[in-house]
Parts: C-alpha cells; structure tokens; sequence
C-alpha cells in the first residue's frame, strides 16, 4: 500500500520523514557492519529478486492469485537490518523510476512498510523459529507485515484528515486480513521450498536478540504517544463517584508536576503536549521497573 | 517495459537535461512541497502549478502525451480515496486528492525523465542519502531486468507445460508449484549474485561503486537550481493568496 503524494498533511509527511531518516541511517549502518563485503551484490540480487518474484501467480482459489510481497522472507533470509536496508531501496526504486508511493511521503511508506513492516515480519521468527512452532512463526510473520503496514498507513491516512467511512475500514480490514492471510501462506510456502533446496540460506533466528526488544519499545513508545490522544475525556468511575457525593472539585494535589492533567505544561500545542506528557509517563514506569529489578537482582545476589 | 522508455527520454539532450542531477533533485522537493501545501482549489492552484511542470515536459523534450498518460499510475490508488470523498459529499477535497498527486507524479516523472537513473542517485547521496543504501539500489536497479527477464522465460516455459491458471478451488499443488518456481529463482538470484561479485572484484570494486564521469555543480545549475526553486516557491504564495 504506496502512499502517493499529496495524501498526508504537512505534519504526518514531515515528522515520519524526519523519524525515517535517522532509522534508515542506523540500519544501514548496521547491515554495513553485518554484511561483509561480498554481501553487497547478494542485497542487490535479494531486491531484484521480490521484484520480480512478484510476477509469478499464486492460484488462492475463486479465480483469483496473489503474489509474493517479499518483507518477512526477505528478514528471514538476510536478516532484519539488511532486509530494511532491500525493501527501502526497493521503495525508492518505486517511487523514482515507477511512481509507485510518493517522494515525499517516502518516508511513510518507508516506516509502514520498511521499517515496520520488516520488524513485525520477524518478530515472530525471533520469538518461535528455533522451536516446534516455526512454520506458525513464518507464517504470522508474512500475515503480520502486511496487516502492520496497512493499519499504519491508515492511521497516517486517518491523521492527515483523509476520510474514512466506517463501511470503508470494516472493508478494508476484511481485504487486508485475506492479503495478511495470502502473504503468510505463500511464504510458508517459499521459505519451505528455499529450505528444502539449501538450508543455509535460513538464517538462525538467534542472531538478533536487540530486534524485537527494539520493535515492543517502539510500539510502546507509539502506544503511549496516541494512546493519551484517543483516551475518553468522560470521567472515570471515581471521579464520576466523587462528583455525584459531592467532592467534585474539591481535590488537592499536593505536588505540582509538569505533566498534570496528562499535558506538558511546557507545550502550548494541545496534541503534542498530551503526547509529550503519554512518553514521559512510559519513560517514567520503565526507569522505575528498571530500578525496582536491579534492587531484587542484587538483594538475591547478595 | 516501463523503465526502457524513461531511460531513453533519459539519455537525450535537453537544456533540462544538461542541468546536474542536485540542482534537478532540490528543484523536484521544491515542487512537490508547493504542490502538498498548495490550497485545495484546482482553478487557480491547479492549473498555476501544472502550468511549469508541463513547461518542463516541453523544454525537454519528451512527448507530453505519453507523459501525461504514464503519470496516470497514481489513479488507481488516488481514485478510492477521491470517491469516497466525492460521495461523503467533500467535492473540494476529492479533486485536490486527485490533482495534488496527479501533479506530484508528473513532477517525479519529469525529474527522472531528465536525468539518467546512477546521476540521480549520486545526486540522492550527495544530499545525505546514506552511501551503503544509494549502493544497494544500483545492485538492486541494474539486476532487476536481468532477474525479470528469467521469470518471463521461466513463465514461458510453465506455459508450455501446461501450467495451472487461475482455478475456482484451492489447489496445494498449483501452489507448491508455483512456491518451487519462486525457490528456483531464489536459487538463480543467489547463483547470480556470487558470479556478480566475482566479476566486481574483477573490475577493481572495493565496496562502492565508482563512475567514471564526475558531475561539475556550474553556474548554470546554480542559476536554475534557486530561479526554478524561488519561482515555484514563489508561485505557490501568490497562488495562495489569489484562491
């Protein structure tokens, strides 16, 4: 799903611009570090490779066929900082030489389907595909990329004001269940086959402990930020309780934070002000949990 | 294919053409930014914006026509949008869907239709572009032809044999088959990949690719690079404040 130009606001274009640059920085720099020399033109040929693995047909029944998307297989075979680094230059190749995605929505599309959806298309690979439920684990990681990519570049489209009818999402959520549904199966389908052929053209699932903590950080880090913007403003029960006793109103605090109210005081913006204030309530309970757990390490150590 | 016919308006000669690739490249993000804030009225906007970016089109000489019709590929994607905010009863905002990425596509396709695919990339390096991902994609641009072109024949020769189209019930079998056909030309791809990286080291490559030309950043681009940026700038306010 190749967002076009002229589709996102300002904002949404801007700041997922400004997000992608530094993370495709570091995953180039990462694959760079990883792949040696002789690494380079076997990227090249992996990219070329899904492009072009995408003319071939898979019959899914009801006269109808899909075709290979490629992010999961390609995290499966080459890893997931290289797999980025393939699919980014495949997006670009897209956007340049086929208009397929817009340039400066590149870096939406980039995040969706690059960043994320390579991310989501190994997450399971990293958790289940050294144990009995690895075909499971590729098959929900090609499921996963398609469905992670499609509900971001919903929520972007969404963000930018771009309507969207309920009858559309329930639609559209059905259509990219069957794609999810399709993209998993053909490749199970393909990772079997590549297997059977050479098995060391798998990698093992092992090599990249850093990923999937990295990716529930980043969902976390997402969840945080838009979950304070679409929380109900209605009162919760013991708020609703106070009020219909009568002490409504009549709370103290008794230390004045900079986040009160879920809002940075600092920031006038009312979105980036609750976002601001959604992180450093994360950023807050993970520094303490961090700090409660070294405590217990070290009083069952001593 | 697609690709052959911008490589050809690629290689010709054109006052757009002998501009460097950087100053084409900052003019290109120049357009598209004027084109995404522009106001959503196509009367005025519309036809301002699409006026230099035809110009261009004539200036390099590349058949407007067939121009105008390849820009055509964002439709599909665009007209979804554009339908349901047609129906949701937002005319407004279903024509700017469709102009402001109709446009948007024109600008890209007359940026790469005048500058051959390797400039354009150096130029996309030499604005930060990180060097290993610019190296990547000309890997992954000059073998995805060559890697096409085998799928063709491999699909010629399924053909021949017979090969399952597109049956009413799901069949395991059409679809291992076809999963062994994507296994092979994983195979091929990998195969080829080794024979490249042979023949590289060959040639004297120590990780990045060099040219042989070395493009100059002259007065002329300069010239264009802040006339062709400011005037679109430039135009969109004006634009702006007419609509």
């Amino acid at each position: 799903m190749h967002i076009p130009d002229g589709f996102l606001s300002a904002p949404v274009w801007l700041s997922l611009d400004l997000a992608a640059l530094p993370a495709v920085a570091y995953v180039a720099r990462r694959a760079q570090s990883e792949a040696p020399e002789n690494q380079i033109p076997l990227l090249g040929a992996m990219g070329a490779f899904v492009f072009a693995a995408q003319m071939i047909n898979f019959p899914v029944g009801a006269g109808t066929s899909g075709h290979l998307l490629g992010s999961a297989l390609l995290a499966l075979v080459l890893g997931p900082a290289a797999a980025c680094v393939v699919m980014t230059a495949i997006l670009m190749i897209q956007a340049l030489v086929f208009q397929d995605g817009g340039v400066l929505a590149l870096g939406a599309n980039t995040f969706n389907m690059s960043l994320a959806g390579v991310a989501a298309g190994y997450l399971p690979w990293r958790l289940w595909g050294a144990a009995q439920w690895r075909k499971f684990a590729v098959f929900a990681g090609g499921m996963l990329s398609v469905l992670v990519g499609a509900a971001l570049a919903f929520t972007e489209l969404w963000f930018s004001g771009v309507p969207m009818p309920r009858p559309l999402l329930v639609l559209s959520g059905g259509l990219f269940l069957l794609a999810g549904a399709i993209e998993g199966g053909i490749t199970l389908a393909v990772f079997q086959a590549v297997e059977r052929m050479n098995r060391s053209w798998v990698r093992d699932p092992r090599t990249f402990p850093l990923i999937p903590q990295a990716a529930v950080t980043a969902a976390a880090a997402i969840l945080a930020m838009v979950g304070v913007l679409a929380a109900s403003a209605a009162p919760d029960i013991l708020e609703s309780f106070s009020r219909a006793i009568g002490l409504g109103g009549k709370e103290r605090a008794l230390v004045a934070t900079p986040f009160g109210g879920y809002e940075a005081e600092f920031i006038r913006s009312s979105w980036l002000s609750k976002a601001t204030a959604g992180l450093a309530g994360l950023v807050a309970v993970v520094l303490c949990v961090w700090a409660w757990g070294r405590f217990l390490a070290r009083r069952r150590n001593a | 294919m697609h690709h052959f016919v911008v490589d050809h308006w690629s290689q010709s000669d054109s006052p757009l053409h002998r501009r460097d690739a950087r100053a084409k490249l900052f003019v290109l993000v120049a357009t598209l930014l004027a084109v995404a804030t522009a106001p959503a009225q196509f009367q005025w906007t519309g036809v301002g914006l699409a006026a230099p970016i035809l110009a261009g089109f004539l200036i390099a000489r590349i058949p407007l026509g067939a121009a105008l019709l390849r820009g055509l590929v964002v439709l599909p994607f665009t007209a979804t949008f554009a339908l349901i905010s047609y129906v949701g009863g937002d005319v407004e905002r279903a024509a700017a869907l469709l102009w402001k990425s109709y446009l948007s596509g024109l600008a890209v396709l007359l940026a790469v239709s005048t500058t051959p695919f390797p400039h354009f990339l150096r130029a996309a390096e030499w604005w930060g572009t990180p060097s290993f991902l610019v190296t990547v994609i000309q890997f992954v641009y000059r073998y995805l032809f060559v890697i096409s072109e085998q799928v063709q024949h491999m699909r010629m020769a399924a053909a021949c044999r017979g090969s399952g189209g597109r049956g009413w019930l799901f069949q395991r079998d059409h679809v291992a088959a076809a999963a062994g056909a994507v296994s092979v030309l994983f195979s091929r791809s990998m195969a080829r990949a080794e024979g490249i990286h042979r023949a590289m080291i060959a040639r004297g490559f120590r990780g990045h690719i060099l040219t042989l030309d070395s493009p100059r950043f002259g007065w002329l681009d300069v010239v264009f690079a802040v006339a062709a940026a400011g005037g679109l700038i430039a135009l969109r306010i004006v634009l702006g404040r007419v609509s």
